[in-house]
């Protein structure tokens, strides 16, 4: 079985895309492209990664901080 | 090319700062008498963020998608993230500015942290920097400039301790004054075109000390020992920024602007608590003493809505499909909606009196709301009574806080004031002024704008513009 398949994207976005490429190196074509960012977003979705910089004692200290001005 | 500057404070109203104060702040009066002043209309909700990126960006908070500190984890009951630099998509004004080749000095704009990279400008993150040991400033190396001008004391926040109001007093005056000096370092040293900096210190002294120096707050008592503080500080600012406004280049076009305002604080109304009442909540073991709804024993499966706490209500519905424990079928979420709306109306205030109560929908408020938003917004009584989200109390009207010290809320006007040098503008007040309005005003008067198809809420104050000509 073919390993890949094909998605629709608007016309003006696959343009777009090509015009972001035109100036960098490292991906083949708006496909490439197209998959790495995907790719990239489905995993921080499953993973949950946070999109926090913050740490989880980070998120303590400011929430009891937060807290204690009312904002909570 | 114009330089234009930006004095940001945090939540001062036009009640304090045109009226109460100004006679004795000579550099904001002359702005006031010189320039054009406002009042400056903020977004809903007034929150410090959105508000700042709602004014550098031109968008409403449904477009950001940032509607607080702090946001719910999608179908989560208890879990949420506090909104950090990352999640602001949108361009703010400096963004544009660097696309040209403009340079920027931001100091403290929330929210700031991590300090986002813009070329050839100066960043320094905001009060919701987690520590000092962070990298704090862009690029990396100005951390240690700030560090160095301040004597390593240069603090981000103060820290709120349950009426220890001598300490908070102390952290107050002396963080401004460190920001001061960092503020006139990076006028002076580093290149720019567009320079802004934030001060939190007065939203600070308004929540810890608003009942000490406002006669009109329910809890004012007479010739206390902090009576005199909202002088002390506005006047400790003031000068300040005298010293400052002189080492700005001469063609400088000044600004002065706050996100929001701040009154006297009714009391807190125990929102969760009233959802109790109503129905719509349900604990498997009620709370014996007064806690916060996450560490509460909630029978979720027969819970219908709960609430967050904070200066508005945020209020959330429990969905199938949606939440882990959903009983709300999808197609009645509308309908459930408008009943609590109804609702939230009629609730009465402690003497009987229907409160002035305000109830926003964030898909009909901003047209698109993006993002983790709740199902409702509530503001109690025109804001005057905060959101308490704890339960376990015995009344559903709170005199305090029930987080901590706490003495002011929120208010919808916020101020405005702008000077050209060398021209008398005759202190005329402007009118209609929206915090929309100001990123792409600024903007303007480089000749710029934030691009075609950037659906911008704000619009040009041409006033402005005239007096820039």
């Amino acid at each position: 079985m073919n390993k890949y398949t094909t998605v629709s994207i608007p016309r003006a976005l696959h343009k777009r895309v090509e015009r972001l490429l035109e100036g960098k190196s490292g991906f083949k074509s708006v496909s490439d492209y197209v998959t790495y960012i995907l790719r990239e977003i489905v995993e921080m979705h499953e993973t949950n990664r946070p999109p926090a910089p913050f740490t989880s004692e980070d998120v303590a200290q400011i929430r009891e901080r937060l807290k204690a001005l009312g904002y909570l | 090319m114009p330089k234009v500057a930006v004095i940001g404070l945090d939540s001062v109203p036009p009640s304090l700062l045109f009226e109460r104060l100004l006679d004795r702040l000579p550099n904001f009066r002359r702005l006031y008498q010189e320039g054009l002043h406002g009042d400056l209309r903020t977004c809903d909700p007034p929150i410090t963020v959105p508000a700042w990126m709602v004014m550098m960006t031109g968008k409403n908070p449904g477009k950001l998608g940032i509607y607080g500190f702090r946001h719910r984890k999608p179908g989560a009951y208890s879990d949420g993230y506090i909104v950090n630099s990352t999640h602001v998509h949108a361009d703010t004004v400096w963004d544009v500015l660097a696309r040209k080749g403009l340079k920027s000095v931001v100091l403290g704009v929330p929210p700031g942290y991590p300090p986002k990279p813009i070329e050839g400008g100066s960043v320094v993150s905001c009060f919701l920097t987690p520590s000092k040991e962070r990298p704090f400033a862009y690029p990396e190396g100005l951390k240690q400039e700030v560090l160095d001008v301040t004597g390593g004391r240069y603090e981000f926040d103060v820290t709120f301790r349950t009426e220890d109001r001598d300490g908070i007093r102390e952290q107050l005056f002396e963080m401004t004054e460190n920001r001061f000096k960092v503020a006139k370092h990076l006028a002076e040293r580093k290149p720019w075109d567009f320079f802004i900096m934030h001060e939190i210190g007065f939203d600070r002294l308004h929540h810890a000390f608003w009942k000490y120096f406002d006669p009109a707050h329910p809890k004012y008592a007479k010739g206390n020992k902090y009576e005199r503080i909202a002088e002390e500080y506005y006047e400790m600012f003031d000068s300040h920024l005298g010293e400052l406004f002189a080492l700005f280049p001469k063609d400088t076009v000044t600004f002065v602007l706050s996100d929001h305002g701040s009154k006297g604080m009714e009391g807190g109304f125990c929102v969760n608590q009233w959802l109790e009442q109503q129905g719509y909540l349900k604990f498997r073991t009620r709370p014996s003493e007064v806690t916060d709804l996450d560490k509460a024993d909630v029978d979720w499966p027969k819970t219908k809505a709960w609430g967050w706490g904070g200066y508005y209500a945020r209020v959330f519905f429990n969905v199938k499909g949606r939440e882990p424990d959903g009983v709300i079928p999808p197609k009645d979420l509308e309908s459930e909606k408008r009943k609590l709306t109804e609702k939230l109306m009629g609730i009465r205030d402690p003497a009987g009196r229907v409160m002035a109560n305000r109830v926003f929908e964030p898909d009909r408020l901003y047209g698109t709301a993006i993002g983790d938003k709740p199902d409702l917004m509530v503001y109690f009584d025109d804001l005057n009574w905060r959101s308490a989200g704890t339960v376990g109390h015995d009344t559903l009207y709170l005199s305090e806080n029930d987080t901590g010290p706490d003495d002011s809320v929120h208010s919808m006007d916020g101020v405005f004031m702008m000077g050209v040098p060398g021209r008398d503008l005759g202190g005329k007040e402007l009118k209609g002024l929206r915090i929309e309005d100001i990123g792409p005003t600024i903007l303007k008067l480089y000749g710029l704008g934030y691009g075609d198809g950037a659906s911008v809420d704000g619009r040009v104050i041409p006033e402005v513009v005239e007096a820039c000509r």
